[in-house]
């Protein structure tokens, strides 16, 4: 036990001495405070500017073209109303004049309406997000209906009236509430499947260099490899989370500093508006998913003969882990994170960390689910951590060509 | 203190690396194990330092087993090796705590062997910025710095430049002054000769030879005399087939038997100018050759 303390003392201290980490983790505090004084630095060069309604000859123009004179006016009118960011004109322009203004930038869009019913419309490039269509749309049809309206004699206001009556409407979930949940739930998965990756990694390449520099030798005599093992995947595991504190302590520190001016985004709100509870079954799930990932590493290290052979032999383990993922993040995005392969990855120790966790985050689950999940998780990542060990053991000893799996599964079934 | 390796053996897979391998190494006195590479060296001081047990036979401490809790080990691999990137301090600090010393005790440890190596000015460099001569010493402070009971010295002197092996050999007189089990593992015979009182020669997993170096050597039948001289001819055509001359100029007369020693002997002195007469006794090398050669048959040798 004091051996292990040494031992982790002396891996914390590579972390923490490390310049990469540290400055890593300063970039991305200070990435952090960028993002989140964004809305209040943009605001404040607002404020300096002449107003925030740009006169129109700042904004895009927007070309109509209508067949019947006598509607033109009226259309550029509701046009203008739907489109406050453009600056609508009429035109009697031919087409290709209208084209060539849109290639030569000197317009951004042009709708050609044939009668009131259909329309063409043109644009330099059709972005993914254009909603100009959407919205030409509901104002064209608004303008029938009203007209229709009127000629059955209701005034215009009634009409206007009608027209834009307004739906409130409120969702109570009893269970979860997945659009509030999504974000953070993304977030949590992201931050847990990029540390175990860097810190998995990070882990096997230390080891591969105690063996590689022949370090080793005197630590294999000096220290339980147990003890080594359980100290190396301690320590990086400390350093990650002091990682993740950093950077999500920061996050939620600036977001408090700048709440007000980011009220009015959703997608930010709702994931500083995570439940406490959650955090609680984030950080279980990032241990026990980190030590189950970090001993595997830690042992192929082992196995690698030179640093060269690190990248090829963590293969095997990188990819199920980025399987794990990739299921997870694709019934996460579908919103069906209760199907069966999901299920069944709850209880699955390579991949319950994050199966389960999105569950509990986006679904209702028994708890005897979650408790039968997490005895099952710990009890591999004690079972995996003492055959890792022994791994580790035998492993290091062995130097020239990388060994088969056979030969190890055999040494350590011996040793 | 008396350190014992009774019969040990161990295989790897199929391969049969020692095949009960006992030798005796007493405090106070330095041990050599010798062998060709593959022999089985590394593998019995690992056996012995409890890096892997044994498939059979025991390691005992006067006549107990090893009390690997009480009894320190210290180790120079012959795979030198510490962290190249790390502050030496550190990592020499580091060993000496995985070893039992609190941390003040390691770094009074350290300072202390860094003064007596003259290392100190290096104390807080990065290993791998100092000479591989340099990087040696501090291998050795982690074989020493925790004082301890049985020293291992796996190929301490070679990378060492002259004056750096005479301070080592100091050092490695000053611990077997005080008692301790030292033991020596190295192909340069000469080095084993100066320290080691006794020896286990190891072939193919084997012990084909051990006992006292000074035993062994006087087991060797005395039928060869050596002969110095300015004046070598005259003694060749007097001896003639019987006598060689030797790489280094002198001359080997090999006796009928061992009894005419004296006679010989006498003969040379009243009859020639002569700077020297001694028996021939074999060097360490020649045994090593002779029983890890490949030529060597543990069934007839001698």
């Amino acid at each position: 036990m004091k051996q292990f303390g040494k031992i982790l003392k002396f891996e914390l201290k590579y972390y923490f001495k490390n310049k990469v980490f540290v400055g890593v983790t300063i970039f991305l505090v200070l990435l952090i405070a960028v993002v989140m004084f964004l809305p209040r630095i943009v605001g404040m060069i607002k404020d300096d500017g002449e107003g925030t309604d740009s006169s129109p000859s700042e904004r895009s123009v927007m070309l109509i073209k209508a067949e019947t004179p006598r509607e033109e006016e009226a259309v550029r009118k509701a046009f203008q109303a739907a489109f406050p960011d453009y600056d609508v004109q009429i035109t009697q322009e031919s087409l290709s004049a209208m084209k060539e203004r849109i290639t030569k930038e000197e317009a951004e869009c042009a709708f050609v309406l044939e009668g009131m019913t259909s329309y063409t419309y043109y644009v330099d490039n059709l972005s993914m997000h254009d909603s100009n269509m959407e919205a030409a749309d509901s104002v064209l049809k608004s303008m029938i209906q009203t007209g229709a309206m009127v000629e059955a004699g209701i005034t215009a206001e009634q009409a206007g009236e009608i027209m834009s009556v307004q739906i409130t409407n409120d969702a109570v979930s009893l269970g979860k509430d997945q659009m509030q949940n999504y974000w953070y739930t993304y977030i949590m998965i992201f931050a847990l499947y990029m540390v175990i990756l860097l810190y998995g990694q990070m882990i096997a390449t230390n080891v591969a260099t105690e063996k590689s520099s022949r370090a080793m030798e005197l630590l294999i005599t000096s220290a339980k490899p147990v003890s080594m093992m359980f100290g190396k995947v301690i320590a990086s595991c400390l350093a990650g989370m002091v990682q993740l504190i950093a950077v999500f302590g920061s996050a939620i520190l600036f977001y408090g500093m700048n709440q007000e001016q980011w009220n009015d985004n959703p997608i930010v709100a709702s994931i500083f508006d995570m439940p406490v509870g959650l955090l609680g079954y984030m950080l279980i799930f990032f241990v026990l998913g980190f030590f189950i990932y970090a001993f595997l590493y830690g042992a192929i290290g082992s196995t690698a003969s030179k640093l060269e052979d690190i990248n090829t032999s963590v293969m095997p383990v990188t990819m199920l882990f980025i399987i794990a993922f990739m299921v997870v993040m694709f019934s996460l995005a579908s919103g069906d994170v209760d199907n069966t392969l999901m299920k069944v990855c709850s209880y699955i120790p390579f991949t319950s960390s994050m199966a389960m966790f999105t569950r509990i985050a986006m679904s209702t689950i028994a708890w005897y689910e979650i408790v039968i999940s997490i005895a099952i998780l710990a009890g591999s990542v004690v079972g995996i951590g003492v055959l890792s060990a022994k791994i580790y053991r035998v492993g290091v000893l062995l130097y020239g060509t990388t060994p088969k799996i056979g030969s190890i599964i055999r040494s350590v079934w011996k040793a | 203190m008396l350190l014992e390796l009774k019969d040990i053996k161990k295989s790897f897979g199929s391969k049969q690396v020692l095949s009960g391998v006992s030798f005796r190494a007493e405090g106070g006195k330095a041990f050599g194990l010798l062998g060709r590479n593959g022999a089985g060296k590394t593998t019995s001081i690992r056996i012995l330092m409890n890096v892997f047990p044994a498939d059979g036979g025991e390691v005992l401490l006067d006549g107990r087993p090893i009390n690997y809790r009480r009894m320190k080990i210290g180790y120079l691999p012959e795979e030198r090796g510490l962290y190249p990137k790390k502050i030496i301090a550190d990592q020499l600090v580091y060993f000496a705590e995985l070893k039992g010393m609190s941390h003040r005790e390691a770094v009074k440890a350290v300072d202390h062997w860094l003064e007596r190596l003259g290392m100190m000015e290096y104390r807080n460099k990065r290993l791998d910025t100092l000479s591989k001569g340099n990087q040696q010493k501090i291998q050795l402070v982690t074989a020493l710095a925790h004082n301890p009971d049985i020293i291992i010295l796996d190929e301490p002197f070679s990378g060492l430049d002259p004056v750096n092996a005479m301070l080592l050999k100091e050092v490695v007189r000053e611990q077997i002054a005080e008692n301790k089990v030292v033991l020596f593992s190295s192909h340069q015979m000469s080095y084993i000769e100066e320290f080691c009182d006794s020896i286990a020669i190891l072939n193919s997993g084997q012990v084909v030879l051990s006992g006292e170096l000074h035993d062994i050597k006087r087991s060797y039948v005395r039928d060869r005399l050596i002969v110095r001289t300015e004046y070598p001819d005259n003694i060749q055509a007097d001896f003639g087939k019987d006598c060689t001359v030797m790489g280094d100029g002198s001359l080997m007369i090999r006796l009928a038997c061992a009894e005419d020693k004296k006679s010989v002997m006498q003969r040379l002195v009243d009859n020639y100018d002569v700077d020297g007469v001694k028996v021939f006794e074999p060097s360490l090398n020649d045994i090593f050759v002779e029983y890890a050669g490949d030529g060597a048959d543990k069934e007839d040798v001698r």
